[in-house]
């Protein structure tokens, strides 16, 4: 018994000392990890002190005429009373004024709205752009989002294939690239021009890497017959010129609802462009600006890009939205272009392309 | 009947009187010290408005990165432009810019001879009317022949095919055809513009003297009327055939897909769709084109030197209409079927439109007022009018005045240098309007950081002055040519001042011609983007840039209500003129 006894009371201290180091050490890895969290949460505050002061934020952004930038914007002045200043131009011009600008020591911008592409030559070529600071949205992020060029990703523009409904029974419709090939469409396509940078590229790009050179040469043989005016394309599809038109900006659906148009999600995925924020060199409201390019990140503002129709760059935005938004926005991604391959690439276009 | 006095410039001034007055009036009047500073003060004004952002394009075009990169010189871009391709695109460029400007000339001539010089029936509404579709952003007009031309679904092929029962369109406006048509659209308006006034401004007895000699009415207007016209003609159609070659919209529009290239879709290729924006091209191509063009410059100057075409001189004139009997309704016919083709039909397509939520379904259930209501409440917008209205009106005025005083310095003096700022003033037409943008923004961002231009609205207001002096110029210059050199002289005989000479005989008598030269001036102001979109600031967006941004968003619709409310004002700004400057004239 008195063995059994000093057993028990020599196991008890035995748990008792575990307990404690355990206990002890467990306090201590807490403690470790929670003073750096509550340190980046103080640091972070500074950030939202200093932003605020600053009370102005200078934003440029290539996408031009988006009314969800207004929307965006606006959303975050309610968040932060910082007002936001917007200057657009499309991507080469405002590209050239940001460099041209710092060139001459003129620095008015802070933060620049811009694609994957158009970030790494702002980075590698004209130097105009600042490391990416970390902040507390930017860690929830899907993984497939995280750059090795310095861009905050925002959202993805999807782009599928549109098709007049008069023109094109259900049946016959296209359900994925590969049918574009097929030669009942010889004549009734009407393409975005893939010989230069845009979203007819973005098209030739992602399918011959993808599915490969025979079927962008099949689709060469389609005679397609090319333009660069992306809205208005899609007005002279619905009004019948052409049976199909591609690729289209599917978020652009909403717009056309009431014309004879439907927008198809090619069954192997949708063609994207990812945006995004870049923080420029020397910007004048660098804490607005870093506030900006976390607010863009938030669930508030992924909201926002979601109900367009945009891909989330973060998970659980996308439940309530209606069915048709909701399939664009989830559209599985199929291929994008890649600055680094885009002389060789627009090369192969013209050659396909003649 | 009245006589010519050819006299040459030379004898002018010799015998030019020479006046005393303030030192403001001594340098326009003649002293040699105040001419100095009178021309190096044009000089340098035209200089830092067409030399200095020419010579930053320079830089590009001979460096292998635009400016404030660290690169090097050379010629790559020159080389670069040397290929056969590009021989073969400026061919066609060529080819299709005389193909619309020789149609173009003969028929505003036509159009201006009928409206100025003939007993047409409504010629003062007409007047206006037929110029409406010069006013309408191109991209507008653009997709209207596309509704109305294109081979699938044309309205104009629909109903020519339930005529004929013919399978075949009637006109595929995407080709060749359609790329001239629409260039013509813009270019007929501006040189019926250009010419009606020179029209007007010609005294009928010279032709009366050709008639009571013998000549046929054929022979007279070939050998006195066009003869007497040759600076207003060779300046139209250098203006005319210059902008074909820089001409971007309708060949993108309608070029494109039938595979028609130009130089201008080339140059904005190589800025815009390319990997890297290669500046080093695209200002290679334009300084090659640019000095091409200069030869025609060159044309012309020997083409009118030592020639006299006065018409306005000392003894009265009568500006006489032609009889035409009942040809009149044969003339009054052929302008209403220019301005059913070319305003109705493209015209009626946006006004229909508008009211409808999509261009082209003119279904009961589309029917909607909701595009006026976006137009009218978007702030953006109205802030957009507030700027480009001072900017036009500021803009147009300096341009114009500037332009006059050029106009008058290389026309009717012989100062030292006339010829220099004269060629000066037609650089910025030879330069294409989205590489002459980049040459702004590179020239006012690189001014020293004191000289605050870059992103005010100054740096607006002096591009358009600069993009809107050409224009100015050649407006003044034709009319300068008609004034005889006997009425400047004698208001200066009978003691007027330098400046009450300008006022009452150079001002009062070329006030047409201004007032065209303001209105072109203005619009241009109006429409202009390629610079616009470069140089404005926050808060300083003007028409183009809205307009930009609501047709990148696919707002078509709403592009046209504001389309069609800038043909509204362009209606009230040439009645203003046609009607009320005219009878103050009548009084000066």
């Amino acid at each position: 018994m008195t063995s059994n006894k000093s057993m028990t009371a020599a196991t008890i201290r035995q748990w008792s000392r575990r307990f404690f180091l355990t206990a002890a050490g467990g306090i201590a890895i807490a403690t470790a990890v929670w003073q750096p969290v509550q340190a980046q949460d103080a640091e972070w505050e500074k950030v939202v002190e200093a932003g605020k002061k600053e009370g102005t934020l200078v934003l440029y952004t290539a996408l031009v005429g988006q009314p969800s930038t207004k929307k965006i914007a606006e959303a975050f002045t309610e968040e932060y009373g910082i007002s936001v200043e917007v200057l657009e131009a499309r991507a080469s011009e405002i590209r050239e004024r940001v460099r041209v600008e710092q060139a001459a020591g003129r620095f008015a911008a802070d933060v620049m709205f811009t694609s994957e592409g158009q970030t790494r030559l702002y980075d590698a070529e004209d130097k105009s752009v600042d490391p990416l600071p970390v902040t507390p949205n930017s860690q929830k992020i899907k993984p497939q989002f995280k750059l090795q060029v310095p861009m905050a990703s925002v959202m993805t523009i999807p782009y599928g294939i549109m098709v007049n409904t008069g023109l094109v029974k259900p049946a016959d419709e296209p359900k994925s690239w590969k049918d574009l090939a097929d030669p009942k469409w010889q004549g009734k396509i009407l393409a975005d021009d893939p010989r230069a940078i845009g979203a007819g590229y973005l098209w030739f790009f992602s399918t011959y890497d993808r599915i490969g050179e025979d079927y962008v040469r099949k689709v060469a043989g389609q005679k397609l017959v090319f333009t660069r005016d992306q809205r208005e394309s899609q007005r002279r599809t619905a009004r019948g010129e052409y049976s199909i038109y591609m690729p289209v900006i599917l978020t652009d659906m909403s717009d056309l609802k009431g014309l004879p148009v439907k927008f198809v999600i090619p069954e192997e995925g949708v063609g994207y462009v990812l945006y995004g924020n870049v923080l420029l060199k020397k910007a004048p409201h660098p804490n607005a600006a870093k506030l900006y390019l976390d607010f863009l990140q938030s669930p508030t503002a992924q909201k926002i890009y979601a109900s367009l129709g945009n891909g989330p760059v973060i998970e659980g935005v996308t439940e309530g939205l209606p069915a048709d938004i909701k399939a664009i926005s989830e559209a599985k991604l199929y291929g994008t272009s890649d600055s680094r391959r885009q002389n060789e690439m627009l090369a192969k276009a013209k050659d396909v392309f003649k | 009947m009245t006589i010519i006095h050819n006299r040459s410039l030379d004898d002018i001034a010799e015998t030019a009187p020479t006046l005393g007055g303030n030192a403001v009036t001594r340098a326009f009047s003649g002293g040699s010290i105040g001419r100095l500073i009178g021309m190096l003060a044009l000089i340098a004004i035209l200089g830092f408005l067409t030399i200095y952002p020419l010579a930053m394009l320079l830089y590009g075009s001979l460096h292998s990165t635009p400016p404030g990169l660290a690169g090097e010189f050379n010629l790559n871009g020159y080389r670069a432009i040397m290929t056969t391709q590009n021989l073969l695109v400026l061919v066609n460029t060529v080819g299709i810019s005389l193909a619309k400007t020789v149609p173009s000339l003969t028929i505003a001539v036509f159009l201006a001879w009928i409206i100025a010089r003939t007993d047409t029936p409504f010629r003062g509404t007409l007047e206006v009317l037929i110029t409406l579709p010069f006013f309408i952003p191109p991209i507008l007009t653009a997709m209207a022949w596309g509704m109305l031309g294109n081979p699938q679904v044309g309205v104009i092929n629909l109903v020519w095919r339930s005529i004929s029962g013919s399978q075949d369109p009637l006109v595929n406006v995407y080709s060749y055809g359609g790329v001239v048509w629409h260039m013509c659209q813009y270019s007929i308006p501006f040189l019926f513009l250009f010419t009606v006034d020179a029209f007007r401004a010609m005294d009928p007895s010279l032709e009366e003297s050709s008639r009571m000699c013998g000549a046929s009415r054929w022979t007279t207007f070939r050998k006195i009327t066009l003869l007497l016209m040759l600076p207003v003609l060779t300046s139209s159609f250098m203006l005319s055939f210059i902008r074909g070659i820089e001409s971007f919209e309708s060949p993108l529009f309608f070029g494109l897909p039938a595979g028609i290239k130009v130089i201008t879709t080339d140059i904005y290729e190589s800025i815009n769709h390319r990997a890297t924006p290669d500046y080093q091209y695209a200002t290679a191509l334009s300084f090659a084109i640019m000095g091409l063009m200069f030869l025609l410059v060159i044309w012309q100057w020997a083409l009118l030197r030592g020639k006299s075409f006065q018409t306005v001189t000392g003894k009265g004139f009568r500006p006489n209409v032609m009889e035409l009997g009942p040809w009149r309704w044969v003339t009054f016919g052929f302008c209403v079927l220019f301005f059913v083709i070319t305003v109705v039909l493209p015209v009626g397509q946006l006004l229909l439109g508008s009211f409808f939520r999509f261009f082209g379904f003119y279904t009961y259930e589309m029917l909607t007022l909701e595009h006026y209501r976006a137009v009218f409440s978007n702030s953006e917008f109205w802030r957009a009018v507030r700027n480009t209205m001072m900017l036009g009106l500021l803009g147009a005025t300096a341009t114009m005045a500037l332009g006059a005083v050029v106009a008058y310095v290389s026309v009717r003096t012989r100062w030292r240098g006339r010829s220099l700022i004269d060629g000066m003033a037609w650089l910025p037409w030879m330069m294409p309007g989205m590489v002459l943008g980049v040459g702004f923004l590179w020239a006012f961002a690189m001014l020293p950081g004191p000289i605050p231009i870059y992103g005010t609205v100054w740096a607006l207001l002096l591009a358009y002055l600069a993009l809107g002096t050409p224009v100015a110029v050649r407006v003044m210059t034709g009319a300068y040519h008609q004034l005889s050199y006997d009425l400047e002289e004698c208001s200066r005989v009978h003691g007027a001042s330098w400046f009450q000479t300008m006022w009452r005989i150079m001002v009062a008598l070329a006030w047409p011609a201004f007032a065209v030269g303001w209105v072109l001036t203005f619009f241009g102001i109006m429409r202009e983007l390629s610079a616009s979109i470069l140089l404005y600031s926050v808060g300083s967006e003007t028409l183009a840039v809205v307009l930009l941004k609501l047709w990148a968003n696919g707002n078509a619709e709403q592009v046209s209500v504001i389309g069609l409310m800038m043909m509204l004002l362009v209606i009230l700004f040439r009645w203003v003129q046609l009607r009320f400057i005219k009878a103050r004239i009548s009084k000066l």
